[in-house]
Order: structure tokens, then C-alpha cells, then sequence
């Protein structure tokens, strides 16, 4: 076999990735170092793009979002996802095909749409969830939801979660079904109950599933856009957000093309620190 | 007779157009929500086409939510537009204006002889000296509000602003929300704030900020914010007001769930066909500070424009289209067929055409005060400090900022926009 | 394992088939309603059922023109992906040659790039191809987008070919990539329809690239089109949950037949 042919096989998928992502974002980096105005490029201006980062706090703002996001993600519905999956592998075959499948619909739900639902039940005046709790007596828990800060991004993870945990079961659910059942029959020997046997085998033998839904959490966390921007657009004020959202304002309303590509040179930054750190993790192991 | 010289002079400036030549059009008037004065621009369009001199109109409705991003996309693609109606107005005219995208309108206006826009209206179309656009609808501000429930409550139409607020405590204690308003599309705060600024600071200390070197960071702005952010800690607005749809809040009037709802009169079609149900009126708001005359926010929400890239023949024709749109025969269509007054209509001649009883009291009571009328500050600030008044308004009405880091974080942006070449001068 | 703690474990199921379900099933029964009467509850059964708010969105509101364009670029991403990506992969996972692991460390570090970041500067090449407002401007980048997932799951699939089979075809004097097409395609054959409905499904939900790239309405993908409903019909939460349906039974549906086939795509990443 000859380099060249292993070359022609790869000339189609390597062409269009180094045309429409790599040569994008070689671009992205050489735009920072130039000032725009309205999108007609300007004068070289060197670092100064960065230089506004430190005092722009709609930047920490958003970046202190995106972490609390990773976070809120991996409590929720990565434990979520573990647990379901450790009940449902115990029960038959039609419940396990049944029940993921279900648990999965909202990940193939398009996340625009998903906003659009989930904006009608927070509604603070139309809204289901309002509704609900009015209906059951609890009128005084209803609120604001989406348009309160301190509920906004909570409420808005949710959402996501919504989207998420699903997958997450799925992940799980075939790595349980690839550990030893003898493990589980040794532990039964010894008495163990269900509480042992998932604390001592089944987390420890997921570690490489949750590395990388972490992982896959961490990424999604940096990179959603679309929950956000057809819910709250950021706000109320900039309760929700994030570093996507704040480069498409920066670029598409206020037309400053250099900030935002300052913006989203931070972006990959970050993105690319989290997956190479992962990568040496899982290596590793 | 004015009329038949301009189609005249129409005719013989679009000569140069052929049977080939297509203007590509962009507007927003759609058959419901904002300027939804669709049923008044089809019209218009069969009865303004002869004036095209052969070439043929390539139709776009953008409604009105989307047309302000769809087209600031168009024009950093290079696909402008040939003519467009777009929104908000003179501060982003005025930076399209400023990088070329736009065709200067001078000849036109000296062709056609629009004199039926007052020098405000050309300053605020205006940038460095030259005109870029055609105001055509006049938009104002008040307060819609539901005659029968204030005939219930023993209510008249406040006059001061005691009054109102009065009747807005009245309708609380009833449990009727006293003003409809949301604001999850950012944008509404902007027009409300507006007006509790003109009517709490008024039009000089607006000028001295806008257009001098007073800061944001004054007294009577300071004054202004706090009014507004009163208003929602008395509860005169909606629960979770900021999660609300700007076309929910009006809804919830027109169910007549809120007594009133302030807004403008670029809402007055969905409002009248949305009246079947309550008895729909309007009044102007009063003044809401000592010494501060009756008036109200005004100006125009939307211009037509022209792209720079635009063939000239295409420019003539469009130009010639443009003269026959805001002709005094298709200015009644847009009253009667649209509920859109545009500018230069007098309320003479809305009696006369005989418009819907709201418009004719609308734009009575807001153009008998032409002296004291203010700005808008949507449509008036670079797109760069919009950005920041929309989150920093939110947090303001929402009481997660004081009126003080309200204006302490405008008056940033706004330096830096003004170091920026952005601001906008009449 | 105790019949209470079995019941309690089965409760845990229940709720979150509920978490899962229940705002499916709310958009289901607005979207039936026949006068959408905004304030007589959320939870009202809808009688009698009516389909007008369907017919509605479709004819009116150009939902027959965004779905057939989402269905347009899905598939157009989808084929472009399906031509490529095997390819690379089967490269990566059978062949040796200079650059290898420089060049999988590139379409590495592809898998994590937000849409968002790289939209800067895409807009501006889309301008100067001419490709703005065409499909092709967004068929293109999209495919790139999704091209490094692609690759990395075609190479594990492409991993488990048997070299023997690949060697006993080359030495019968087929080319490689006559042995590909004959030998290889056949046997991952499940790893590719995974590929395809993966790549389908991501297409269809994707709303940046679209939202920007695209200004005439008739272009524009089911995505973008349920986006912009909520400024234009207001409060008629009817069209706005008939146009959701339309944007989401499909490709729910096609998981629900296909579901074996999604879930070893989506788990190909994660297990190895």
C-alpha cells in the first residue's frame, strides 16, 4: 500500500474539514489582531482585542455560566443517568428496549424546538408549570422561571438535562452490560445488597463511561447556543449568558467582528484545553 | 396637481428601467403583529407599479421580529437589498450609512420634492451631511387602555400623573393588572423607558445627553429610572414580566385581563382587530415631573432605504416607486387599509378619511404637542449601547440594579461609543 | 433485593419516563386544540380533535417549504458525509503512511469545535464563494462540522474488518479501493446506517449555520422557520405547537424504528 492511496482516500473528508473548520479558524485567530467597524476590516490593533477581555465582565459573566453549566450537568443528569441505568439493567429485556428509548426522545427533539416547549410550560403567565402548582395549591412556589436570575439558568438547565440524561443511560447502560456477571454473583455470595453492589462494581467499572460523558458534558457545556438563544437570549440581563450567545451579539448586532473573533479564539482555547486534558486522562488509564 | 408632476417626473426618471430590471424588496409589513400593514402594501403595490417605468418589484415580507438581523446579515454579505423597510432607524441607518452600504438620497428628495419631511425627520435620515432614507410611518407612544373597566372602577382618563397612578392602584387592589407588559423580547423596555424619560426629564436634558456633553449619570435621568423601576416594585405590571412576549402582553389586554398596556402606535392594526372583545381607547400619558410639558415619544420606527450597490437604474425606479408610496392618494390607503399614519398626515385629514376613532384620537392628542414630542431611544442610540440598555433595562425594571449602576453602565457604553465614531447627530 | 425497594427503584423509572414524556405530550394535545384558547388551561383535553392547526402551519405558514428543505440538506449532508468519511476511515484503521497520526490528532481536535466560533470567519468565505443564501453554503460547512465525529466513528467501525479479507482481495489482484467497495462497504454495513441516521438526525437539528447563512424565506429549514414562529403567531400556541410537531415526529419517529442502529452509533464512541 502506498502513501498516495491512503492519501486519495482521505483527499475527500480532509478537504472539506481544512476548507470549512480549519482554515476558519486559522482565520478567526488572525481576525483578533484587527479593529472592524460594521464588518469592513480595519487597522492592525495587535493584542488590544485581548486587552478589553479583562474588563468586559459580560465575558467573566458568561464564563462563570458555561462552568456552572458543567457542573449542574454533572450532577444532574449524569447521576440520573447512572442510577436509571443500574435499576433498569436488572429488569427484563422489553423494559430495558422500551424505557432507554424512551429516555432518549428529547436528545432527538432539535434543541430549538425543546426551547420553544420548555419557554411555554415557564411561562409565567400561559406557563404549565404555573398552572400546575396553582392547581395542587402551591400557587405561591410558581414564579418567573426563565425571567428571574437567581431561577433563570437553573430552570434553563433543566432543559438541558432534559436533552441529556437520556444519552447518558444509554452510554451506561451498554457498559453495564458488558461487565462480568459474576462480579454481581460474587458479591450476592458475600450478602452484599443493591446499594453495595452499585457503589463498589458498577460505578467503579463505569469510570471510563463517566469520563467520557464527563467529557462529552464539559464540551456540550462550552458549546450550546440554541437553548439559550431562543428562550432568554442571555437575559433577564445577563442572568443566562453564555460565551456563544456573547459572540453572536458581539458579531452579528454590534457588527464588531474583531472582538468576536477574540471572543471565540477563547472559545476554542478553552474547548481544546478541556478535550487534550481528557484525552491524556482516558490515555492514561 | 403635485401629485401628477411628481408621477410625471416619475415617469420620465425611470426611463432607463426596462422590462429586465427587478427591484428586490424587503418590508415588514406582514398581515398580523408589528406594522401589520400587509393588506395597505398590496394594494400599493398594483397601484404603484406603473410608476416603476417597466421594471417589476421582487416582493420579500420579513416580518418585523426578524428583518433588523436578516438585514444587517445581507448587508456584511453584500447582498443588500435594492430597497428595504427596515428597523430601528437613525442610529443604525446612520452606521450603514457610514461603511457605504447605503445610496445617498438628496437628488431624490430635490426631484421629488419631499417636503413633507420636517427637518427632524431629515436629521434623524440623515449622516454626515446627506439624506440615506425615506421616514414614511409616524409612530407614537401612548397608553391603550380598556374604557369599560375604567367605567367599572369609577375611573376617568388620568390626567395627571397622580391620576394614573391612582387608577393603577385602583386596578390592583381590584386584582386587574394595571399595565400589560412583557418583556422577554428585550426590546419593549426600551420604548417604555423612552417615554417615562421624556416625561420625567424631558426634551432638553435629553438633548444635553444625546446630542451634548451631559452624562447619563444626571438627576433627572436618575429620576426617570427610578419612576420606571417603581412602577414594577408597586406591581403595576404582570408577574414575570421579563419571561412575557411583547405579543402576550398585548394579548393579555386585549383579553381584558390588564386595564392598560403603553405602547405605540406601530401595534394599532392588531390592536383594532383584536378590539372585538373590549372597549379599546388611548390616551397620552402625563407629564411625570414639575415643569415638564405633555408630550410624547415619536418619530419613525422604520425607513426605506436604498443599497449603494443598487444599478442606478434600479435606484431611479425604486426612487420613482418610493414618490408614488407616500403619494397623498396612497397615504389614505395606508389609513384606511392599514391603520398606518404616515408622516405628514394631519388630523384633519384623518377625520375626513375617516379613520378608526383610535387613530384619530392617537394622533391628535400626540401631534398637538410637536414642541415637547421626544426621542426615542431605541431607535436613536448606535446598536453598540442597544446592546447594553436591553440587558441593563431588564435588570432595572426586573430590581437587580439600582437606577445608579443603570446609568453608571450606560454612560460606559456610551463612551465608548462615542470614541467609536458611532453616535448619531441630527 | 426487598419488595419495597423494588417498588421505589420502579418509581424512580416511572418519574423520569414522565420527565420524559410529559412535555411531548403537552405539545401533542395543544396542537389539537381546536380553538387554542389560551386561558382555559394548559391540560384541557382537546374535543373535538381537529387538524387545523396543522393544516394551518403547513399551507400558510410555509411549513411544507421548511420541511422539505430540512429534509433537502439533511440528506445532502448526509450523502456527502456517507462519501467521505468511510473513506478516511477505513484509511485510518488499515492503512500505514506518513502523517497518520498527525493528521487523525487534526480531525481530533475537529470533534469539540463550536459552530458558533468558527462562524466569524465562515460567513466571509461563504460571501466570497457566493454561497450565501444558498443551501449549498450551508450543506457544505455543516458536513465539515460533523466530518471529525464521523471519521473517528468510522475508523472504530472500520477496525473490526478482518485484515484477512482485505488481503485476500488485494492479493487476488483487486485494487484497494475496489476492494473497499466490494469487500469492506458490505461488512459495515450496520456501522454505516448508524453513520447515516446520525449524521441525518444532526442535520435536522442544527439551527446557527441555517439561521445565518440563509435570507430567503423559501430556503430556509424547519429549524429556522419554528424559531421565527413565536414572533409571528403571537399567542396562537396551537400553530406554534402543530409547527413543533412537524419539526420533531419525524426524526423521533425514524429513532423509534431505527433505534437499535442509533444507540450503536451514538454508545461507538464511548465504548472503545
Amino acid at each position: 500500500m502506498s502513501d498516495r492511496t491512503a492519501y486519495l482516500f482521505l483527499l475527500p473528508a480532509l478537504v472539506l474539514y481544512l476548507a470549512f473548520v480549519a482554515l476558519p479558524i486559522a482565520q478567526v485567530v488572525g481576525y483578533s489582531f484587527f479593529d472592524w467597524d460594521n464588518g469592513i476590516i480595519g487597522d492592525y490593533v495587535g493584542l488590544s482585542n485581548f486587552a478589553r477581555l479583562g474588563g468586559d465582565n459580560v465575558f467573566w459573566a458568561a464564563l462563570g455560566h458555561n462552568a456552572i453549566w458543567v457542573v449542574l450537568t454533572l450532577a444532574f443528569p449524569l447521576t440520573a443517568g447512572l442510577i436509571l441505568s443500574a435499576i433498569l439493567a436488572e429488569r427484563n429485556r422489553h423494559v430495558i428496549r422500551w424505557l432507554s428509548a424512551i429516555y432518549f426522545i428529547p436528545r432527538t427533539i432539535p434543541l430549538v424546538v425543546a426551547g420553544i416547549i420548555w419557554g411555554w410550560i415557564y411561562n409565567p403567565i400561559f406557563g404549565l408549570l404555573n398552572y400546575l402548582l396553582e392547581s395542587v395549591g402551591l400557587g405561591g412556589w410558581g414564579g418567573a422561571w426563565l425571567a428571574q436570575p437567581d431561577t433563570a439558568l437553573l430552570s434553563l438547565n433543566v432543559v438541558g438535562a432534559w436533552t441529556f440524561f437520556g444519552f447518558c443511560v444509554v452510554i451506561y447502560l451498554a457498559a453495564i452490560q458488558s461487565i462480568d456477571p459474576s462480579l454481581y454473583e460474587a458479591a450476592e455470595i458475600d450478602g452484599a445488597g443493591w446499594g453495595r453492589k452499585f457503589r463498589d462494581i458498577t460505578v467503579p467499572m463505569l469510570r471510563n463511561s463517566t469520563l467520557f460523558l464527563g467529557l462529552y458534558a464539559a464540551i456540550e457545556a462550552m458549546r450550546f447556543f440554541d437553548l439559550v438563544w431562543v428562550t432568554t437570549q442571555g437575559g433577564p440581563g445577563y442572568a443566562t449568558e453564555v460565551l456563544t450567545t456573547h459572540v453572536y451579539k458581539t458579531f452579528f448586532l454590534v457588527g464588531d467582528f474583531g472582538y468576536a473573533a477574540t471572543l471565540s479564539v477563547v472559545l476554542l482555547a478553552i474547548v481544546l484545553a478541556i478535550s487534550s486534558i481528557s484525552f491524556f486522562v482516558l490515555r492514561a488509564k | 396637481m403635485k401629485v401628477i408632476l411628481a408621477i410625471a417626473a416619475g415617469l420620465t426618471a425611470a426611463s432607463a428601467a426596462t422590462a429586465e430590471t427587478v427591484v428586490t424588496q424587503w418590508d415588514q409589513f406582514a398581515q398580523s403583529g408589528i406594522s401589520a400593514a400587509g393588506p395597505a402594501m398590496d394594494e400599493l403595490i398594483a397601484t404603484c407599479q406603473p410608476s416603476l417605468g417597466g421594471a417589476t418589484v421582487l416582493r420579500t415580507i420579513a416580518p418585523s421580529i426578524g428583518i433588523r438581523d436578516s438585514y444587517r446579515l445581507a448587508v456584511s454579505a453584500g447582498k443588500t437589498p435594492d430597497l428595504a423597510y427596515t428597523w430601528p432607524a437613525a442610529s443604525v441607518l446612520a452606521g450603514y450609512a457610514r461603511v457605504g452600504a447605503l445610496a445617498p438620497l438628496d437628488d431624490y428628495y430635490a426631484q421629488y420634492g419631499w417636503d413633507h419631511i420636517n427637518d427632524f425627520y431629515r436629521g434623524r435620515n440623515s449622516h454626515d451631511g446627506h439624506l440615506y432614507a425615506l421616514p414614511m410611518e409616524q409612530d407614537l407612544m401612548g397608553v391603550y387602555y380598556n374604557k369599560a373597566l375604567f367605567a367599572e372602577h369609577g375611573l376617568a382618563v388620568p390626567t395627571t400623573y397622580d391620576e394614573f397612578k391612582a387608577a393603577a392602584e385602583r386596578f390592583k387592589e381590584a386584582g386587574i393588572i394595571p399595565v400589560s407588559f412583557g418583556n422577554r423580547d428585550r426590546w419593549p423596555a426600551t420604548n417604555t423607558f423612552s417615554l417615562i424619560l421624556g416625561l420625567t426629564a424631558g426634551l432638553e436634558a435629553e438633548k444635553a445627553v444625546l446630542f451634548g456633553d451631559e452624562p447619563w449619570t444626571n438627576p433627572a435621568f436618575k429620576q426617570a429610572a427610578e419612576n420606571f423601576q417603581a412602577w414594577a416594585n408597586d406591581g403595576y405590571f404582570p408577574r414575570g414580566f421579563n419571561g412575557v412576549g411583547y405579543d402576550e402582553a398585548n394579548a393579555l389586554f386585549l383579553s381584558g385581563k390588564a386595564a392598560m398596556t403603553i405602547t405605540g402606535t406601530w401595534v394599532l392594526q392588531d390592536m383594532i382587530r383584536g378590539a372585538d372583545s373590549i372597549d379599546l381607547g388611548v390616551f397620552m400619558l402625563p407629564p411625570m415631573a414639575d415643569g415638564v410639558p405633555a408630550g410624547t415619544m415619536w418619530g419613525e420606527g422604520s425607513q426605506w432605504q436604498l443599497a449603494a450597490s443598487a444599478d442606478p437604474a434600479v435606484r431611479d425606479a425604486a426612487a420613482a416607486y418610493l414618490d408614488c408610496l407616500t403619494s397623498d392618494e396612497s397615504r389614505k390607503v395606508w389609513v384606511e387599509k392599514g391603520h398606518t399614519v404616515p408622516i405628514g398626515t394631519t388630523p384633519d385629514e384623518l377625520a375626513a378619511w375617516g379613520a378608526d376613532p383610535v387613530v384619530q384620537k392617537f394622533f391628535a392628542a400626540g401631534l398637538g404637542t410637536p414642541d415637547s414630542n421626544f426621542y426615542d431611544l431605541h431607535t436613536t442610540l448606535p446598536e453598540s449601547v442597544t446592546q447594553v440598555l436591553y440587558p441593563e433595562l431588564q435588570r432595572l425594571v426586573g430590581g437587580d440594579a439600582t437606577a445608579d449602576e443603570f446609568l453608571a453602565a450606560m454612560q460606559v457604553a456610551w463612551e465608548t461609543a462615542i470614541a467609536n465614531g458611532e453616535r448619531w447627530l441630527p | 433485593m426487598s419488595r419495597p425497594a423494588r417498588l421505589i427503584q420502579t418509581v424512580i423509572l416511572i418519574l423520569f419516563a414522565a420527565y420524559a414524556l410529559a412535555p411531548v405530550y403537552l405539545v401533542v394535545l395543544a396542537s389539537m386544540r381546536s380553538e387554542a384558547d389560551l386561558f382555559a388551561g394548559p391540560l384541557a383535553l382537546p374535543w373535538p380533535i381537529n387538524i387545523e392547526n396543522f393544516r394551518r402551519v403547513w399551507q400558510d405558514s410555509g411549513f411544507s417549504s421548511y420541511f422539505f428543505n430540512s429534509v433537502k440538506i439533511s440528506a445532502a449532508v448526509t450523502v456527502l458525509v456517507l462519501l467521505s468519511a468511510p473513506l478516511a476511515g477505513f484509511a485510518f484503521a488499515k492503512m500505514r503512511f506518513a502523517g497518520r497520526e498527525a493528521l487523525f490528532a487534526l480531525f481530533l481536535a475537529g470533534l469539540v469545535v463550536p459552530a458558533p466560533s468558527v462562524i466569524v470567519a465562515l460567513y466571509g468565505n461563504l460571501q466570497t464563494l457566493g454561497l450565501i443564501d444558498n443551501q449549498i453554503g450551508v450543506i457544505l460547512p455543516q458536513a465539515a462540522l460533523l466530518m471529525p465525529f464521523s471519521v473517528f466513528m468510522m475508523r472504530t467501525v472500520m477496525q473490526d474488518v478482518p485484515d484477512e479479507l482485505i488481503e485476500a482481495s488485494t492479493m487476488d489482484g483487486a485494487s484497494l479501493f475496489g476492494t473497499f467497495v466490494r469487500i469492506v462497504v458490505p461488512i459495515a454495513r450496520p456501522g454505516l446506517m448508524s453513520l447515516t441516521l446520525i449524521v441525518f438526525l444532526f442535520s435536522w437539528q442544527e439551527y446557527l449555520l441555517p439561521l445565518v447563512v440563509l435570507q430567503t424565506e423559501t430556503l430556509k429549514p424547519i429549524t429556522v422557520g419554528a424559531a421565527s414562529l413565536q414572533g409571528r403567531y403571537g399567542v396562537d400556541y396551537g400553530g406554534i405547537a402543530a409547527a413543533g410537531l412537524i419539526a420533531f415526529a419525524p426524526v423521533v419517529a425514524l429513532f423509534l424504528i431505527m433505534q437499535r442502529s442509533f444507540v450503536r452509533g451514538l454508545s461507538a464512541g464511548a465504548v472503545k
